[in-house]
């Protein structure tokens, strides 16, 4: 890959003995939709921490555009550009679906917006993106589960990511709730945004990814062209267990 | 909002007039005074407490700081122009040395550490005798008259309400409530969560330290058992808590209460107003968590319902 916007090199996450992640080579093309799938406990969600900031790797590298972030707190990294959402919502609860956003848009970028109206008209377009802009009034508790996952894909955006990490965003909805927010994952592509996916729902994945990385128990086993990756034996394997163990 | 205002203006308006009007009840004054003071003391620990989510237990820190500078650079022939600058930032730079190491913690740890920090700026003053002069504490020699003290307790007020209003619509208002109600999603967004809290904290012990600069020049004796006390501390964290945590108004209405019942009982009967805080505060928590304003809300949205529901609302 010729210039990839973000970059983590032997990834390591430790907790005691238990080794989470472990030495992951991971390279993100600018304008891509990568999904990263693996079984539970594979380690994908403390890769995106690892990424985000969120926690410090025992060992390794990431970089953005070029330059380490290694190490920065979560608010810098945000800052800099690599939002991430979380796979259990974390909404403030006692706010309204607008002022979530508006957190966002006050404090995820530089220069920071001048003034509560700039911050408002940014979170109303981050909002009006994920169709949840009839909501913005309503409090954030109010919110359906989509309606939670949505609020969390808004407030990242509103800090305008160039990088975006979506932690199962999918996880908990039905078919159709599934297909509308796959279409605003990709709409948020169009606008721009480069999209790491960390994905159970395999068929999802498949649709919208242009590529795919597979961990498991900590390791990066395959990464590729989505239909070479699913049909991968490791992969099948993985997931179905081998009939030959 | 324009009428809140309006409403603001009228009782500072009147508060202004009070002691032309009421000058010949000493009493009244007095008492106005008090809750000026405790009033602002209030809405400075709110700032952290309230908005940021930090309870504190060692905020009579500040204000100790706060009187000792005052009470010993004016003994020292300093200017009060000086001393109350001085005793605004001392507090200032001391919270940000302990919240270095006190925003590593977080929810009870921090405020069981804040307990400690508290004790030992306690522990401090008692034991830097030639600073201090120990248990014994130390006096000043006169008062400034009575109306200045009322009208510089009256401004220190109105500028704590004024930090806390704004703060309650500005950018920093929204890093704080982040912060309360959920700091890791706060850091994923941007939010600086450790310097935001330190600002906070920053600002309430400036207004805290100023706060022990009155105290000092209306009492002319300070000791660390008051000043530094525990039960100091504890009443900050009442008072907020009375009328409701984290708002503009609550703070301010729950040091009326407070003034009032330590007014009332503490002249009748020793420690009855103790007894009584603790009354007060445990049917808050058990019944109504938001305080006097919350009980207010209810009353309010009673009061929009039709009849019929009244009864099982």
């Amino acid at each position: 890959m010729a210039d990839p916007v973000l970059e983590g090199r032997g990834l390591t996450k430790r907790f005691g003995g238990l080794v989470a992640v472990n030495g992951v080579d991971i390279a993100v093309e600018r304008g891509e939709i990568l999904g990263l799938i693996g079984p539970n406990g594979a380690g994908k969600s403390t890769l995106f921490r690892l990424i985000a900031g969120v926690m410090k790797p025992s060992a390794g590298s990431v970089a953005f555009n070029g330059r380490a972030i290694t190490g920065r707190s979560a608010h810098d990294i945000c800052v800099a550009g690599v939002a991430v959402t979380h796979q259990i919502v974390r909404p403030f609860r006692e706010m309204s679906v607008l002022d979530n956003v508006m957190v966002g848009a006050f404090f995820g970028h530089r220069p920071r917006p001048r003034g509560r109206a700039r911050a408002r008209a940014a979170a109303m377009e981050a909002l009006t993106v994920c169709e949840l802009a009839d909501r913005a009034g309503a409090p954030a508790r109010s919110l359906t589960l989509a309606g939670h996952k949505r609020l969390e894909i808004a407030r990242a955006l509103a800090t305008r990511p160039e990088v975006l990490l979506l932690d199962e965003v999918l996880a908990g909805l039905n078919p159709t709730e599934t297909d509308r927010t796959l279409e605003l994952v990709r709409a948020i592509r169009e606008r721009g945004t480069t999209i790491v996916m960390v994905e159970h729902n395999l068929r999802a994945v498949r649709g919208v990814c242009s590529r795919i990385a597979v961990l498991v128990e900590g390791r990066k086993v395959v990464e590729g062209d989505p239909d070479a990756v699913l049909t991968d034996q490791r992969v099948v394997d993985a997931y179905l267990g081998t009939a030959h163990a | 909002m324009a009428s809140r205002t309006a409403a603001a203006a009228i009782v500072l308006a009147a508060l202004v007039a009070a002691p032309f009007l009421a000058a010949r009840s000493e009493y009244a004054i007095e008492v106005l005074f008090l809750i000026f003071l405790y009033g602002a003391m209030a809405t400075a620990w709110n700032l952290l407490g309230g908005f940021a989510g930090q309870v504190s237990f060692g905020h009579a820190a500040f204000l100790g700081i706060g009187a000792y500078a005052t009470t010993i650079l004016i003994s020292n022939g300093v200017s009060l122009w000086i001393a109350v600058p001085v005793s605004a930032l001392l507090p200032g730079l001391f919270s940000l040395l302990i919240g270095v190491p006190a925003f590593r913690l977080r929810g009870p740890y921090f405020s069981i550490a804040t307990i400690g920090i508290g004790e030992a700026t306690r522990l401090i003053a008692l034991n830097w005798t030639s600073l201090t002069g120990g248990a014994s504490g130390l006096t000043l020699a006169g008062a400034p008259p009575m109306l200045q003290q009322y009208f510089a307790a009256l401004a220190l007020l109105v500028a704590a309400v004024g930090v806390a209003a704004w703060i309650r619509v500005s950018r920093f208002g929204y890093a704080l409530a982040a912060v309360r109600q959920d700091p890791d999603a706060a850091e994923t967004l941007g939010v600086a969560t450790t310097v935001v809290k330190s600002q906070a904290l920053f600002l309430s012990a400036c207004i805290l330290g100023v706060a022990g600069s009155i105290y000092a020049l209306h009492y002319l004796f300070i000791s660390p058992d008051s000043v530094f006390g525990f039960s100091t501390a504890v009443s900050f964290v009442i008072m907020p808590i009375i009328g409701g945590l984290g708002t503009v108004t609550g703070p301010l209405i729950g040091a009326v209460v407070y003034t009032f019942i330590r007014e009332q009982l503490a002249a009748t009967l020793a420690n009855a107003d103790l007894l009584a805080f603790g009354v007060l505060l445990i049917a808050i928590v058990v019944f109504e968590p938001r305080g006097i304003l919350g009980i207010a809300d209810r009353i309010r949205a009673l009061r929009k319902r039709p009849a019929v529901t009244v009864a099982d609302g």
